[in-house]
């Protein structure tokens, strides 16, 4: 029997996919035991884990590399990338969101042609001001601590994912509007999904069953 | 130096002896397998104007400006010339007609980040001017012993149908914009997704039943048998592939056959059978194709027809490792005073089916050469009756003369 390859991003996605996993009867012992190993091993079920960058995760399915990923909505989103997005697991809840400063007037924004967008996510700022609403931008990218763009004057506003406001908050930022909401999602390479269909089919549907009890 | 780009663009390729070898001999053998279907080769132009792709997404096409400010393409795909053609300077002969053809299509993937290949190769069939679901089954059994032949071993077509979707849609009622929604949810199986978008809306009940389940109506034929409640429209399109599959068990190819009722092709010139190829170890589809009755009559008269073109890059990345070996026979290395005789061993041996180099160097070199190239011979023209033949492989040495050597390829 082929190895079934499962691309996990990550950090706090990988740990509670895990915990799905060993429910459904997956053996994930070896990846709880500290290493540097890059390809765990569940030899009963003849699966490969691999733990890989958030945004490498739609890279591995795409490819077919990995056969199963599981991924936050905002990679997804943000990769644009070609895959069946079979579940929406539920976790890692939150939203993508435009977010300035509290005492940014409102004219500050409706009486510029050109709003300055600071993002680690270029394609969704850009799909949403440009496609959705119309309105000229300049992105920034930038890769991290994207909260401090509006307060040094870098850019009117901010487009990340905000999970309590917490951040915003204590920065003096707030959100101005909504643009999406974020959670982890199950994806499966087109071909795999084909030529291993029971197998993946039968990992979506015991997935699907734990998450509904939860 | 250092300014200039002396590198590949994005997305094309130098394709190098090797394997350039091995992909003209796949080609070969798919262009014999769809001769020996009675389909006979067209060539289309490179590019054309950007008005004959406007079916295709304009922002993927590769577009430049001739001198006379006209907007010109790259071809997308060679399909839509295929119709072009057909309409314009064929539409006059008798029907149906068998077309193929192997070339390169282009397209701008950059707006999608993949490395994806910008310039491919297409092996593709046409089978022009009849609606007969025996020609959508033609096309996919020549398809199917095409890639058998270049030696793939590993791999399904999946057969789909344009009108099914369309069909369960127009029962919905919902308007044109949701439909395009959830034609891009289903394309990728999103089953959270297609369950938000039925349930803000009012569809009946068991319609509705039948469009969540869309994302796992796939695999044999019995996916069929379980749609329920979907409509005159919808039925027929089950009741097409039905039939292709049975006439594709009598070609003896059922077992390469699966089903997909929720594979909704992007490119929107489809109307009936709808197919897709796909093969371990190549996470994208090899083979694609469909049948478009309504292409042509975008270029003229209107033609029902159908086809499947191979990706040939795809393919030969999917049939992996071959070994087929870009390399010469034999070396012929001479003394500058036998040029003649040289010159005549190596047109009878070539005559005879030898790959044969002329050594164009210090004679001195050739051996390391033909190690280097798992040459399997050197010959060394001496004079007519004496030349010696290295054999690279046990390190023997042959003697003996032209007319000797060249007369047992005779016999």
């Amino acid at each position: 029997m082929k190895y079934l390859t499962i691309a996990l991003a990550k950090g706090r996605l990988a740990e509670l996919s895990i915990e799905i996993f060993e429910k459904i009867g997956l053996d994930c012992s070896e990846m709880k035991e500290k290493s540097r190993k890059l390809i765990f091993t569940d030899e009963v079920n003849k699966i490969n884990f691999m733990l890989v960058k958030a945004g490498d995760v739609p890279v591995y399915v795409e490819y077919g590399a990995a056969d199963i990923g599981i991924v936050g909505k905002d990679t997804l989103l943000e990769e644009g990338r070609n895959l069946y997005e079979v579940l929406d697991l539920g976790f890692g809840k939150c939203k993508m969101a435009v977010a300035a400063k509290k005492d940014l007037p409102p004219s500050a924004l409706s009486n510029r042609n050109l709003i300055r967008v600071a993002s680690k996510y270029p394609n969704i700022a850009r799909d949403f001001f440009q496609t959705a609403k119309g309105q000229n931008i300049e992105i920034i990218k930038l890769n991290g601590s994207v909260e401090l763009a509006p307060l040094v004057g870098l850019s009117e506003v901010i487009v990340d994912i905000v999970e309590s406001g917490k951040t915003l908050k204590e920065n003096g930022l707030e959100v101005i509007e909504d643009i999406c909401e974020l959670s982890a999602r199950l994806v499966v390479n087109r071909v795999s999904m084909k030529l291993e269909r029971d197998r993946i089919m039968d990992i979506v549907n015991k997935v699907r069953t734990i998450i509904t009890q939860s | 130096m250092k300014n200039k780009k002396i590198h590949t663009p994005d997305g094309v390729n130098d394709i190098l002896q090797q394997e350039c070898a091995v992909k003209r001999n796949i080609e070969q053998k798919i262009a014999a397998v769809y001769k020996s279907y009675g389909y006979f080769e067209v060539q289309a132009p490179s590019f054309e104007f950007i008005d004959v792709f406007s079916g295709s997404d304009a922002q993927d096409l590769i577009k430049f400006i001739d001198p006379k400010g006209r907007v010109l393409a790259l071809r997308p795909d060679i399909t839509t010339a295929i119709a072009r053609i057909t309409a314009t300077k064929l539409s006059h002969t008798p029907f149906p007609k068998r077309i193929f053809y192997i070339g390169n299509a282009f397209s701008d993937h950059h707006a999608y980040q993949g490395v994806l290949q910008n310039e491919f190769t297409q092996a593709g069939i046409e089978l022009l001017g009849t609606t007969s679901l025996a020609a959508d089954a033609e096309v996919i059994a020549s398809t199917i012993e095409a890639l058998l032949d270049a030696g793939l071993k590993d791999f399904q077509i999946e057969l789909g149908h344009a009108e099914f979707f369309k069909g369960l849609m127009a029962q919905t009622g919902l308007s044109e914009s949701i439909i395009e929604d959830l034609r891009d949810l289903v394309d990728r199986k999103s089953f959270v997704g297609i369950a938000e978008v039925a349930n803000a809306h009012k569809i009946d009940p068991q319609l509705k039943e039948t469009i969540l389940n869309l994302p796992n109506q796939f695999g044999g034929i019995e996916v069929i048998s379980a749609q329920k409640g979907i409509g005159e429209r919808a039925q027929k399109a089950l009741d097409e592939i039905v039939e292709v599959y049975e006439i594709l068990k009598d070609y003896g190819f059922e077992k390469y056959i699966s089903i997909d009722l929720g594979m909704v092709q992007k490119i929107n010139y489809y109307t009936g059978i709808i197919v897709k190829g796909f093969s371990s170890g190549m996470g994208f589809p090899i083979c694609g194709g469909g049948r478009y009755d309504n292409l042509i009559g975008e270029f003229g008269d209107n033609i029902p027809s159908t086809g499947i073109a191979i990706g040939v890059d795809r393919l030969m990345a999917a049939i992996g490792e071959q070994d087929y070996k870009a390399t010469a026979d034999t070396i012929v290395c001479y003394e500058n005073s036998q040029r003649n005789l040289a010159l005549k061993l190596c047109s009878g041996l070539r005559k005879n089916g030898v790959i044969t180099q002329l050594w164009v160097d210090d004679n001195q070199k050739a051996a390391d050469y033909a190690k280097e190239y798992e040459i399997g011979g050197i010959v060394f023209v001496k004079d007519e009756d004496a030349i010696e033949i290295h054999n690279m492989q046990d390190g023997t040495i042959a003697k003996t003369s032209v007319a000797e050597l060249l007369g047992g390829y005779e016999e």
